[in-house]
């Protein structure tokens, strides 16, 4: 949850970039680690495998500046994608405060996407928290692959924001809808503390 | 020295002089800083407790595995200095500290003063006070600006 210190007027929250093996999760991170100038931004932690692949997580924290007087921080996270190293994605899940799920558009990975939210749920689930009550939003990345070898907006929501949830096309390579992305879930996860109490 | 809350600092300062610890980290267990001493850049800060709360988890899940009661303390000693992280309880939910030691102090005694400081803190924590709202209603103002200029647009 949002850790927020009233006597120094400061906000500190929990972002995790959820998502099937691949779908561009770290990818999503390098791209703003890359865009952000290195007086607002710690270094990346990337705990990775030799083929660069997530073992653990990536981390990136990053100040945004002053929000409504608070001095407001986000703490950026990914999660390992692939199937096995699920005790690895609960333990970075606890005490997220949104997330981003970044499916893979390619028509070949509409499975892998669909275990991975209904993981997602699952692990929420166990942590005792209600995927309806977190903010969450989708980002559909690779749309920069060819028409025939991805699905299209309309095809993913089908198939995955059961909820009506806000979603973003994106190619995160090349930054395509990265930024928006972050916006969108940054004005869920803010938009809590605008509308509900929280304790010291 | 910065504490999250005031009732942090009075402990931590006595758990420095006596220690003489270099540097400490308190954390939540999902890696929240609530107090540190030491770090100069405070996304410094975040990364560590990043790391330091997931040592931690990952450590306890290797003891739920193994059927083992979850481990106190760990203790990583390198040649010039030392790392110790333990889990304590408190009224406001399980903390982490993160301490960092050199050879003017023992991991004996960094971890015998760091037990003390812990149950210090367990008795010291007030009941949390409910806030209302934190943020104002029109904050998308402050934060598109704040987006558009980390992003360059």
């Amino acid at each position: 949850m949002s850790l927020v210190n009233f006597t120094a007027r400061e906000i500190t929250c929990k972002i995790v970039y959820y998502g099937p093996g691949r779908s561009g999760k770290t990818t999503n991170l390098q791209y703003i680690f890359g865009r952000v100038p290195e007086t607002r931004r710690g270094r990346m932690v990337s705990l990775a495998t030799h083929g660069d692949r997530t073992l653990f997580f990536d981390f990136l924290p990053i100040d945004l500046g002053s929000i409504s007087g608070f001095a407001t921080r986000f703490q950026l996270y990914t999660v390992p994608g692939q199937s096995y190293y699920n005790a690895t994605r609960k333990l970075v899940l606890q005490g997220a405060d949104g997330v981003v799920f970044v499916a893979d558009s390619q028509a070949r990975r509409f499975e892998d996407n669909l275990e991975s939210l209904q993981n997602l749920q699952e692990n929420l689930l166990d942590q005792g928290v209600d995927v309806r009550q977190l903010p969450v939003v989708f980002q559909y990345n690779k749309q920069d692959l060819p028409a025939d070898l991805v699905l299209n907006r309309e095809e993913l929501d089908d198939a995955l924001n059961f909820r009506g949830v806000q979603c973003f096309t994106a190619d995160a390579l090349h930054g395509s809808g990265v930024f928006e992305t972050l916006k969108g879930i940054s004005e869920l996860v803010l938009r809590k503390l605008a509308v509900g109490g929280v304790a010291e | 020295m910065r504490v999250l809350e005031s009732w942090v600092g009075a402990p931590l300062e006595r758990f420095l002089d006596e220690s003489a610890a270099r540097l400490v980290l308190l954390m939540t267990t999902s890696g929240q800083v609530v107090a540190q001493h030491g770090f100069t850049r405070s996304v410094d800060v975040m990364s560590a407790a990043a790391l330091g709360a997931a040592i931690m988890a990952s450590t306890a899940e290797l003891a739920r595995i193994m059927g083992s009661p979850r481990f106190g303390v760990l203790v990583h000693q390198g040649a010039e200095q030392g790392m110790l992280l333990s889990g304590f309880d408190t009224p406001r939910g399980r903390w982490i500290g993160l301490v960092v030691f050199g050879p003017d102090t023992s991991v004996g005694l960094v971890q015998l003063f760091f037990q003390q400081f812990a149950e210090e803190i367990g008795a010291a924590a007030p009941p949390a006070e409910p806030h209302g709202p934190v943020l104002a209603e029109n904050f998308e103002h402050d934060l598109n600006a704040s987006l558009r200029a980390l992003f360059g647009r």
